[in-house]
C-alpha cells in the first residue's frame, strides 16, 4: 500500500495514465465507470463549472480545421513537478510513494488553490464535501492497493487505457511508450506530467 | 478557437467577488501601512485594522472547508510541516502578523485603554518606534505583493501568470492608501498636511497605474498563449471590457486625473475630492474583479 512521500524521498514507483487517442471509439465508459468508481452519489448530477457528468476524467470534444470531430479525454496528469503540491498552503495536496498525486482530506480547508493550479484543469470542487476531486479517487486508489487496475482500464472495451510503472521496463505502459508515438499535453508548464496521449503506431 | 471550448476559473475554483473584495482590502491595509509610516494618524490605523480584519473574515468565509481550518493548522503545527513554497500559507503568516502589528498600533492611539491599563504602554512605545513602523510598513507592502503572487502562483490559469500583476497590486494599492487619506481629509478625520501631497503623488500613481493596466493587456494580447489571450480579450472587448475601459480606467484612473488636475489648477474642493477618492477606490476593486473574472484555463486541444 502506498503512503504519504517524506520530504527528500524519491517515490519506489512511478505509475503513469495511458490513453491511446488511435483506439479510443469515445463511448465515454471510462467516465461513467470513474465517477460510479470514485463518487457514485454523483452518478446523476452535473459538474457545474464543466458542465458535464462529474468526473475525475474530463472530455473534451472538439472539431478539427478540416471539420473532422476529435476527442481529448484529460484527467489528473499525476504531474511529476506538480503545481497543485507547490500552491497547496496545508500540505493536503501530496506525493504517495507510487509517484502519484493524492489528498488528504484531513488537511484540506477547501481554498480551492490546488484547483487554479492544474493547468490542465482536472478538478473539481465535490458540492457536498466541498473538497477538490481528481484522479485518483479512492475507489481506485482501493482498487490498485489490491493489485487491480483503475477503474476506467477496466471498464475501457476497446484497451484504449492502461496505467502501469514508468519505472519497470517490462510494465505495458513502458512498453507501449517505447513502442508507439506519444505526446503529453501542456509540457511547456514544466509539470512534468505522467499522462501519456498515445497517437498511433511508429 | 471559441468560448465554447473554455472554462472560466470562476465557474470551477470560485475565485469570484469574495476574493476580489479580500485583494481588495488586502491592498488598502497593506499600502496604508506604507502610509501610516509617514502620516501616523489614528484613523488610518483605524481603517487598515478594519481592512485586514474584514479582508481576513472574507477570505475565510470563501474557504470551502472552513469548519475544518483548526484541524488542519493543528495537523500543520505538531507535525512541523509548512509548506513555504506556497504563497497563500506565505500570506496567511504575514496576514496575521500584519493584523496584530496594527491591533498594537490601534491599542496605541486609544487613550481610554492605555490609561486604563497601564501594561498596555508599550503599546505606545511601539507607535513611536521608527524601526516598528519601518517594519510594519515593509510587511504591509510585503503583504500586497503576495496578494499578487497569490494568483500569479496559480499555473491553470495563464492571464495571471505574469509578475506585472504583483506590480499593478502595489501601484493601484497605493492609489487606495491616498484615496483613504483623502476620504479622511474629507470628513475631517484628518487636516490637510496628511492629504496635502495627495493629489499630486495620486495623480503621478494614477499615470503609472494606467500605464501597467495596458502594459499587462498588451503583453497578454500580444505575447501571452491562448489562454491568456482569450483573458486578456474577454478585459478588452468581452464580457469584461465594460468593467475595464468603464470601471478601472475610466472611473478609476482618468476622474480622478481630471479632478486631481482641475484641483491644481483651481484648488481643491472637498465634494470634488470625495468624488475623486471615491472612484479611485472603486476602480482599484474593478481592476482586481476584472483581473479575476477573466481567468480561463489554457484551453486543451487535440
Amino acid at each position: 500500500m502506498s503512503t504519504r512521500l517524506r520530504r527528500g524521498q524519491a517515490p519506489t514507483r512511478r505509475m503513469a495514465h495511458i490513453w491511446d487517442a488511435s483506439r479510443c471509439i469515445a463511448c465515454g465508459a471510462c467516465v461513467m465507470a470513474c465517477t460510479q468508481a470514485n463518487a457514485p452519489e454523483m452518478m446523476f448530477r452535473e459538474e457545474k463549472g464543466w458542465k458535464s457528468l462529474a468526473s475525475n476524467i474530463r472530455r473534451i470534444d472538439g472539431v478539427s480545421p478540416h471539420g473532422r470531430p476529435e476527442l481529448l479525454l484529460v484527467q489528473c496528469q499525476h504531474c511529476e513537478n506538480a503545481p497543485c503540491i507547490s500552491t497547496c498552503p496545508f500540505g493536503a495536496t501530496y506525493y504517495d510513494t507510487d509517484g502519484r498525486v493524492r489528498l488528504d482530506p484531513a488537511r484540506c480547508a477547501g481554498c480551492s488553490y490546488c484547483v487554479t493550479s492544474c493547468p490542465y484543469n482536472v478538478r473539481w470542487l465535490h458540492p457536498d464535501n466541498k473538497l477538490p476531486k481528481k484522479c485518483m479517487g479512492d475507489g481506485c486508489i482501493d482498487l490498485t492497493d489490491s493489485g487491480q487496475q483503475p477503474a476506467c482500464v477496466q471498464a475501457c472495451p476497446a484497451m484504449a487505457r492502461d496505467y502501469g510503472d514508468l519505472n519497470d521496463p517490462a510494465s505495458s505502459v513502458s512498453v507501449t511508450l517505447r513502442t508507439k508515438r506519444s505526446r503529453r499535453l501542456l509540457e511547456a508548464t514544466g509539470s512534468e506530467p505522467k499522462f501519456f496521449v498515445v497517437e498511433g503506431s511508429r | 478557437m471559441t468560448p465554447a471550448d473554455l472554462h472560466y476559473q470562476v465557474d470551477v475554483a470560485h475565485w469570484g467577488w469574495s476574493i476580489a473584495w479580500f485583494l481588495w482590502f488586502v491592498g488598502i491595509a497593506g499600502m496604508g501601512s506604507v502610509a501610516y509610516f509617514f502620516v501616523r494618524r489614528a484613523p488610518l490605523a483605524y481603517v487598515i485594522f478594519g481592512s485586514l480584519a474584514i479582508g481576513l473574515l472574507l477570505v475565510v468565509s470563501h474557504l470551502g472547508r472552513w469548519w475544518n481550518l483548526p484541524r488542519v493548522l493543528w495537523i500543520m503545527v505538531i507535525n512541523l510541516d509548512f509548506n513555504f513554497n506556497s504563497w497563500m500559507l506565505i500570506g496567511i503568516m504575514m496576514l496575521s502578523v500584519h493584523l496584530f502589528m496594527t491591533l498594537f498600533i490601534v491599542i496605541a492611539h486609544l487613550p481610554f485603554l492605555t490609561n486604563r491599563f497601564g501594561w498596555l504602554g508599550w503599546t505606545k512605545a511601539l507607535n513611536a518606534s521608527n524601526v516598528y513602523l519601518a517594519l510594519y510598513a515593509a510587511l504591509g507592502a510585503g503583504a500586497t505583493v503576495y496578494s499578487g503572487f497569490l494568483i500569479t502562483q496559480a499555473a491553470g490559469v495563464p492571464l495571471w501568470n505574469t509578475s506585472l500583476i504583483p506590480v499593478l497590486w502595489v501601484i493601484s494599492g497605493s492609489v487606495a492608501a491616498i484615496a483613504v487619506l483623502e476620504l479622511l481629509y474629507v470628513f475631517g478625520l484628518v487636516d490637510a498636511r496628511v492629504s496635502s501631497f495627495g493629489v499630486r503623488l495620486g495623480m503621478g500613481l494614477d499615470v503609472l497605474k494606467l500605464l501597467a493596466v495596458l502594459g499587462f493587456l498588451h503583453v497578454a494580447l500580444s505575447f501571452g498563449s491562448a489562454g491568456a489571450r482569450f483573458g486578456a480579450e474577454l478585459m478588452t472587448s468581452g464580457e469584461y471590457a465594460l468593467m475595464t475601459w468603464g470601471g478601472v480606467i475610466g472611473i478609476g484612473i482618468l476622474i480622478p486625473l481630471a479632478i486631481g488636475a482641475y484641483t491644481i489648477f483651481v484648488g481643491k474642493s472637498k465634494p470634488l475630492l470625495l468624488v475623486s477618492s471615491v472612484a479611485a477606490l472603486a476602480g482599484v476593486f474593478f481592476l482586481r474583479a476584472a483581473v479575476l473574472l477573466a481567468g480561463v484555463w489554457e484551453p486543451l486541444v487535440l
